[in-house]
């Protein structure tokens, strides 16, 4: 047996022997467990409540009786994004950003319905996920667990014995990494168990599970890396605990919070009244098609006249109206996307700025990696709402076309009693009419996506490397 | 052919800082031989274990153990010493089997479970507190098992710092009857003490250290070995050069 693996053997003989450190990792392994547990069954149960709302949703409105075709435009529908297998491991920004939509004709309307609005304000510390487990609680147990594994041996004078008996400096720091390595694989192992048993779903994808995978793996390692390092810098225990738990609480819990309000402060987004006010200045300006003196109107009718040849709409060829109602739908989704992309540009520059400040901490590097794999990071939000308004828009555009071309000018401005009825065109329509179905991106989109955050993390695991590389060569000598 | 002592010290200076506690000390410690090392606080005794140890780097001079610079090698060094600190450091998670087991793994070897307790038993550790954990032991049963763990190890050279200062007379006797098999295997033992009689119990040699170098040094010869009456005014005129 090497004295490395004699090292790591008594180190690990050690814990065992330490109550605490066992009922500690039993808890750590009960909390992954559950975490696995709910996490796996929650998302499987939103996905299927999900599902379950897009089928009546979508049946409601084949179900429309004949109708004018304006009026299934407001009648919109709704539709839900759908969680991938791997939000199960990380469901990231789903609980806030909201997970249901409002299609309807003339506006864009925002997701609704996060989790964290029908839930206790406890969600908004971090859900129980495997995620939030690996990335806060398991660095902290293994803090606990690892402080002392050389500022003991130095504080009580075994560790001048472990070299009087022949262990190198290498094989001492060898010896107590490895046996908190195989702590952290342990502590590791329910959550990578259980990516595994959800990554066999289907629709999950394998490259983003290995991305998570690896993320995980160097972010442990990393942290087992540096506890060592710290524990062989200096000279007690207690100290070594105390710089450990600095670490930890600067790097996991104040960097993560507080990059999120330096993001903010550095690009304030505009709030949904300022929002909603510009946009209404905007329409406003943009004009009215009721009116007949609008002069965007005028001059759109009157191209339209003069591209058919006709002087009076009632002569055209296409019901006006639905021509009006394309135009009207163009100008105000053109309108409401310069807002979106606005909106998402600034929420870009904040992500940026959370990436830069990502660089201070692994555990905000490891995060953004976690969500881009499961495909739960804004980006994976940004994706739903853009195939949304995709297909709200070409829904609506279809509706006004069907204006246009099954509704005859005269019966739609027609008041007489059986108007109404004249005006409908078949539900056959709006049956054959396609339903959302939201495209999740590929693997390796999934996995590139997350290749930033893991370059972070092995970065620092290079430079905790080269830190310990220092803290080895100077074991023992007297300071 | 010739033959080179175990432990080997020339004209050796050495100190931290400005200040010089080692200078210009000269030792051999023969092959199946024991010096006792004796001064008073400060005359350098532990300096001197800590450069055979290859903890503390000469300014000037030479050492070597078994022909090894413990400075340039220090590993390689301490394979060959078997040391036994003045306050033990020893693993309160495990037994005194374990302890011995774990330590005596370290240094490569694997003595059989009885060939362990024997050594405890003859280091004087009672056999019910072998398989005990050391958090309840005194300082004079720790001390016990680390003198299993040292003449278990099968190795040339035998550092001891003050061996005997937690054990009762009884033990000492024990002890000092250990070293001298120790010795018949032709092992060289240097052992730092304050212990005048035991020093003259059992070792072949005496050397005073005053001020960092050996002023004075003895050899047993016939039946009384020592004159203990001459040696306690040695010990007492050279601690009284170090005071003043």
């Amino acid at each position: 047996m090497s004295t490395a693996w004699l090292i790591a053997r008594d180190e690990l003989r050690m814990m065992v022997r330490n109550r605490l450190a066992m009922i500690g990792m039993g808890l750590l392994l009960l909390l992954t467990l559950t975490a696995v547990v709910s996490a796996w069954a929650h998302q499987r149960g939103i996905a299927e409540l999900r599902a379950r709302h897009a089928q009546a949703a979508e049946a409601a409105f084949d179900a429309q009786p004949d109708r004018h075709p304006h009026r299934m435009v407001h009648y919109g529908t709704f539709i839900f994004r759908p969680l991938g297998p791997l939000a199960a491991f990380d469901p990231g920004v789903d609980a806030f950003t909201g997970n249901s939509m409002f299609l309807e004709g003339h506006r864009q309307n925002t997701a609704n319905f996060g989790d964290v609005r029908q839930s206790s304000l406890l969600i908004r510390f971090g859900q129980l996920t495997p995620a939030f487990v690996l990335q806060v609680i398991a660095p902290l147990l293994l803090i606990f667990l690892g402080y002392g594994v050389l500022a003991r041996e130095t504080e009580q004078g075994t560790l001048r014995v472990l070299m009087l008996q022949g262990a190198r400096r290498w094989q001492v720091v060898g010896g107590k990494l490895l046996a908190l390595g195989l702590v952290a694989l342990i502590a590791g192992a329910p959550a990578m168990i259980g990516l595994v048993a959800m990554a066999r779903q289907p629709g999950a994808l394998t490259l983003p599970m290995l991305a998570i995978a690896a993320g995980y793996a160097a972010y442990l390692a990393l942290w087992t890396i540096l506890i060592v390092v710290v524990s062989g810098f200096v000279r007690r225990g207690r100290d070594a605990l105390l710089a450990l738990t600095a670490l930890w609480t600067v790097s996991t819990i104040l960097l993560p919070r507080a990059a999120a309000d330096l993001a903010s402060a550095a690009v304030p987004l505009a709030n949904r009244l300022q929002s909603d006010v510009a946009i209404a200045r905007d329409l406003r300006a943009m004009g009215d098609s009721h009116n007949p003196d609008d002069p965007h109107f005028a001059a759109f009718k009157q191209s339209v006249l003069d591209r058919h040849g006709v002087s009076r709409v009632e002569d055209l060829p296409l019901n006006y109206k639905g021509i009006v109602a394309i135009e009207g739908e163009r100008m105000t989704s053109s309108l409401f996307n310069r807002y979106a992309a606005a909106s998402h540009a600034a929420q870009a520059r904040q992500n940026a700025y959370v990436d830069r400040i990502g660089l201070l901490s692994p555990a905000i590097a490891l995060r953004s990696l976690s969500m881009a794999a499961a495909g739960t990071d804004l980006e994976g939000h940004r994706r739903f709402l853009d195939q949304a308004e995709a297909y709200r828009y070409a829904l609506v555009q279809r509706l006004n076309a069907m204006q246009a071309q099954a509704v005859r000018f005269a019966d739609d401005t027609a008041t007489d009693a059986d108007a109404d009825r004249r005006k409908r065109v078949s539900a056959s329509h709006w049956q054959a009419a396609p339903d959302f179905r939201f495209v999740a991106p590929d693997g390796a989109t999934l996995a590139g996506a997350a290749l930033p955050g893991l370059a972070v993390v092995l970065g620092w695991l290079v430079l905790a490397l080269a830190a310990l590389g220092l803290v080895t060569r100077r074991l023992g000598a007297r300071r | 052919m010739p033959t080179t002592d175990p432990i080997l010290i020339s004209d050796l200076t050495l100190g931290y800082g400005t200040h010089t506690v080692l200078d210009g000390l000269s030792l051999a410690v023969p092959a199946g031989s024991i010096t006792a090392l004796l001064g008073g606080n400060g005359a350098g005794k532990s300096t001197t274990l800590s450069a055979l140890l290859g903890f503390a780097r000469a300014r000037t001079g030479t050492i070597t153990v078994c022909g090894i610079d413990p400075a340039a090698d220090p590993d390689e060094a301490r394979r060959l010493i078997a040391y036994l600190p003045e306050n033990v450091a020893l693993y309160d998670h495990l037994s005194a089997f374990e302890n011995a087991d774990y330590l005596l793994a370290l240094s490569g070897e694997r003595p059989k479970r009885g060939t362990i307790e024997d050594a405890l038993s003859a280091a004087g550790l009672q056999d019910r507190a072998w398989h005990r954990r050391l958090g309840g032991f005194s300082k004079g049963m720790r001390q016990k098992v680390a003198i299993a763990v040292a003449l278990l190890r099968q190795v040339p050279v035998l550092l001891l710092d003050e061996p005997t200062s937690g054990l009762d007379p009884r033990a000492t006797a024990d002890f000092n009857a250990l070293l001298a098999e120790v010795r018949a295997r032709g092992t060289a033992v240097l052992m730092v003490t304050h212990d005048l009689l035991s020093a003259a119990d059992i070792a072949d040699r005496i050397a005073f250290l005053e001020a960092g170098r050996v002023e004075h040094e003895v050899a047993a010869s016939g039946e009384e070995r020592f004159d203990v009456r001459k040696l306690h005014a040695r010990f007492q005129l050279g601690a009284g050069r170090l005071a003043a």
